[in-house]
């Protein structure tokens, strides 16, 4: 895949409010059938109502060409502004990282929580069908996340991500949300740590198998180093899979009738999905 | 306040069956008899028989069943991937430590000979629970994987050639397969597997259809921890020494929860891991027939595992010591020990048919979930399943099911793949949830299970 050298100038976003709408419907209907839930329902919705449009107002994306990452351009016309006020001196990931804490950290309920991220998966651009390919998956996750990056003209990383798990999906829009347009500088600034007051169903910090933040936010920044050093001429880092690493044993084994496991990666073995795309680059 | 735990736990030297006194003053009058209204309402079972309530008459031993998760009462269901440990299994532990710590086998002073005492006496305990004739049989390791890896290296790299088969199922777990294809690449032998039938079980005609005089290894579980079924694995083991191969077992599912007897079930060698039956983590066995032992190598060189040291060659120990270099985890052996003991004062046969009740009405539960799709055999008078189901319910994914049962729910519940990624495929999904229980849990919480996952189900189909 080359860099990205076209520039979607297409405005079409969900404005806050309408997401709002579709989520405050959704959110009902669930409500209405299950009065047992231990939560204040009204204090719930004004709550979201009020952070959603402070969390999405931002939030931009372009379904009209899936295939494209929808860049942000600085010369573009007036219409397109609302798209990144908080877009000054390189202060645009910071701000949104602390906007997304401070968010997730207003919600004690854990089940709020999950609504939220569920509220961010609905509005993740759709993904291309056919960027769900192994290349693309981001191993690790207990999920099947998939992701692609690519730089711009102007040299911002774009990114998009899918998965086939509503709550990961939520974790990769709030991670787009946040570094969609960003330079690689601030992709690679951020930290995992960061990211802990969003977490919805893991209390360890520590690097876990399934912490799909983690695996997204470290897939993100590596594939973005590759980029760089691509740019820059150098060769990618990792640009060989570590032979030990491969577990292919599909030569001393036969299939009986069945799928036979060719492949067996281990949780650990993280990245080689990772450079395998870097290799079919 | 040392005096008192140390009074309290005063373990049993010599005895290997020690019960419990505690939990067998528990008469059937100290049942909570709230719990029946909860039979009364799901179904006319009028008189339910006094093994049912084993759930109810255990649960005072696991403290940590004793919590609030996110609000909610605890539900552990997640016993397949490691089961809790009991009070006296934590008091064995600390009493080691806080009473005769010491390293084994290496000191003639006081708490030396007691430590090996207590730590060979845990290897007794094991062999008696899986009836091996001789306790030199059991090796200890850290787990069951670390078993299945240290025969694949010893007896495996020793006897397999170039050409050689060795038959498992799709349904073995990681801590398997890994091992055998990193076998069968330095030794040049042929994974044979085994398929499923159409009922969603490995395929047991397929097993003699692959049998041959090629097949050196067998090497397949005792009980599915994704399909919560059974081999007919002393069958296997005939039809396997009818062609001259060896049978392992990989029994991680079937020691903690039923009577496995190695001397009828005739297999080779077995595996198992203590964190799934009570014990702590850090220790599982190997079992082999001493025969077998006493003609593989080492692995590992270290201490203990030698007879002499020269500085140009070393003569190595008998088994099991030959087999267990460094210092070994006592205090976890000894956990293990005491875990032993506890279940064995239950008794494993009462174990077993408690869960037998518990899987047949966790399954039929499931089953009246929208949309769900149960992996492996329905439980019938002749069909065996294991307390525990895998499942998928539509367009969900099984991890988000699991984060919102433990988060509104306080339902600890496994996603993912269960270390089986082959059988996964086979059954062509990414992965599944797993709800595994064990004697501890009741039908109330399958009950409360149940309700928790239809909202769980509602919750996000609102989201569609
Ligand atoms: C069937 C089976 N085999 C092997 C293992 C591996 O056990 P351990 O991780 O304790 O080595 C497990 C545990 O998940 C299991 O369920």
């Amino acid at each position: 895949m080359n860099s990205s050298s076209t520039i979607t100038t297409s405005t079409h976003f969900h404005s806050s409010s309408s997401c709002t709408k579709i989520l405050r419907k959704r959110y009902d209907n669930y409500e209405t059938r299950h009065s047992a839930l231990k939560f204040n329902a009204e204090n719930e919705k004004n709550k979201f109502l009020i952070l959603s449009l402070k969390s999405i107002k931002n939030y931009g994306f372009s379904p009209k060409s899936p295939s494209k990452l929808h860049a942000r351009n600085p010369s573009l016309p007036a219409e397109v502004e609302f798209e990144r006020p908080l877009e000054t001196d390189g202060l645009v990931v910071a701000d949104k990282l602390q906007l997304l804490v401070l968010e997730f950290k207003s919600l004690d309920e854990p089940l709020d929580r999950v609504k939220r991220l569920l509220h961010y998966a609905a509005i993740l651009p759709p993904y291309d069908e056919s960027a769900r390919v192994a290349e693309n998956r981001v191993v690790g996750c207990a999920t099947q996340v998939w992701l692609e990056v690519e730089m711009d003209d102007l040299g911002r990383m774009r990114f998009r991500a899918d998965s086939d798990s509503e709550i990961s999906k939520g974790f990769c829009s709030c991670l787009i949300w946040m570094l969609d347009g960003a330079k690689p500088e601030e992709v690679s600034e951020m930290r995992a740590e960061d990211l802990e007051h969003v977490n919805v169903g893991l209390y360890v910090k520590a690097n876990s198998r399934v912490n799909t933040w983690q695996n997204v936010l470290i897939s993100m920044q590596k594939r973005t180093k590759a980029l760089v050093m691509e740019r820059g001429g150098k060769n990618p880092p990792l640009l060989e899979p570590l032979p030990s690493l491969i577990v292919n044993h599909g030569s001393s084994a036969e299939a009986q009738g069945c799928l036979f496991p060719t492949r067996l990666v281990l949780p650990e073995l993280q990245t080689f999905d990772e450079r395998q795309s870097l290799m079919s680059k | 306040m040392m005096m008192q735990v140390a009074m309290a736990l005063k373990p049993p030297s010599f005895r290997i069956l020690r019960k419990n006194p505690q939990r067998f003053r528990t008469s059937p009058t100290r049942i909570r008899y709230a719990s029946l209204s909860v039979w009364a309402s799901t179904e006319s079972l009028a008189d339910p028989p006094p093994s049912l309530f084993l759930g109810y008459s255990t649960r005072t031993d696991f403290p940590i069943l004793h919590q609030e998760v996110n609000g909610s009462k605890l539900i552990y269901l997640d016993n397949a991937a490691t089961s809790q440990k009991p009070s006296a299994v934590l008091k064995a532990i600390q009493y080691y430590y806080e009473s005769y710590n010491s390293n084994v086998h290496r000191g003639i002073h006081y708490l030396s000979a007691r430590a090996t005492e207590e730590y060979e006496l845990a290897r007794k305990k094991v062999a008696s629970f899986i009836n091996a004739s001789d306790s030199r049989e059991i090796i200890f390791t850290r787990n069951a994987t670390e078993a299945i890896n240290l025969f694949a290296l010893s007896w495996g790299l020793q006897n397999l050639k170039q050409g050689d088969e060795v038959i498992l199922t799709v349904a073995e777990h990681h801590s398997v397969i890994a091992p055998m294809l990193d076998t069968a690449k330095k030794t040049g032998a042929v994974l044979k597997y085994v398929s499923l039938n159409e009922d969603g079980v490995p395929d047991v005609n397929m097993f003699k259809q692959l049998m041959s005089t090629k097949t050196k290894l067998v090497i397949v579980h005792h009980v599915s921890n994704m399909l919560g079924s059974a081999l007919p694995i002393e069958d296997v083991v005939v039809w396997a020494h009818d062609v001259g191969a060896i049978v392992l077992v990989d029994a991680c599912q079937s020691v903690p929860h039923m009577v496995v007897d190695v001397q009828k079930i005739n297999a080779d060698f077995l595996v198992a891991s203590s964190h799934k039956m009570c014990g702590p983590t850090g220790i599982g066995f190997l079992y082999g027939k001493y025969h077998h032992l006493s003609a593989m190598p080492p692995v590992l060189g270290g201490g203990e595992m030698v007879a002499d040291v020269f500085l140009d060659h070393y003569t190595y120990a008998d088994p099991p010591s030959r087999f267990e270099a460094g210092t070994p985890a006592i205090g976890e052996a000894i956990g293990l020990g005491a875990a032993i003991d506890y279940l064995s004062g239950i008794g494993m046969q009462r174990i077993h048919d408690y869960e037998v009740e518990l899987a047949k009405y966790l399954y039929e539960s499931l089953g009246t979930v929208p949309g769900i799709r149960i992996y492996g055999p329905a439980p019938s008078e002749n069909v065996y399943r294991a307390a525990l189901c895998s499942f998928n319910v539509e367009n969900i994914h099984p991890t988000d099911i699991a984060t919102f049962l433990d988060q509104q729910h306080g339902v600890a519940i496994r996603s993912g793949h269960h270390c089986a990624q082959p059988l996964h495929r086979v059954l062509d999904v990414n992965a599944s949830a797993r709800a595994s229980l064990y004697f501890y849990n009741t039908r109330e919480e399958i009950d409360n299970f149940i309700h928790a996952l239809n909202d769980t189900v509602s919750f996000f189909n609102s989201f569609k």
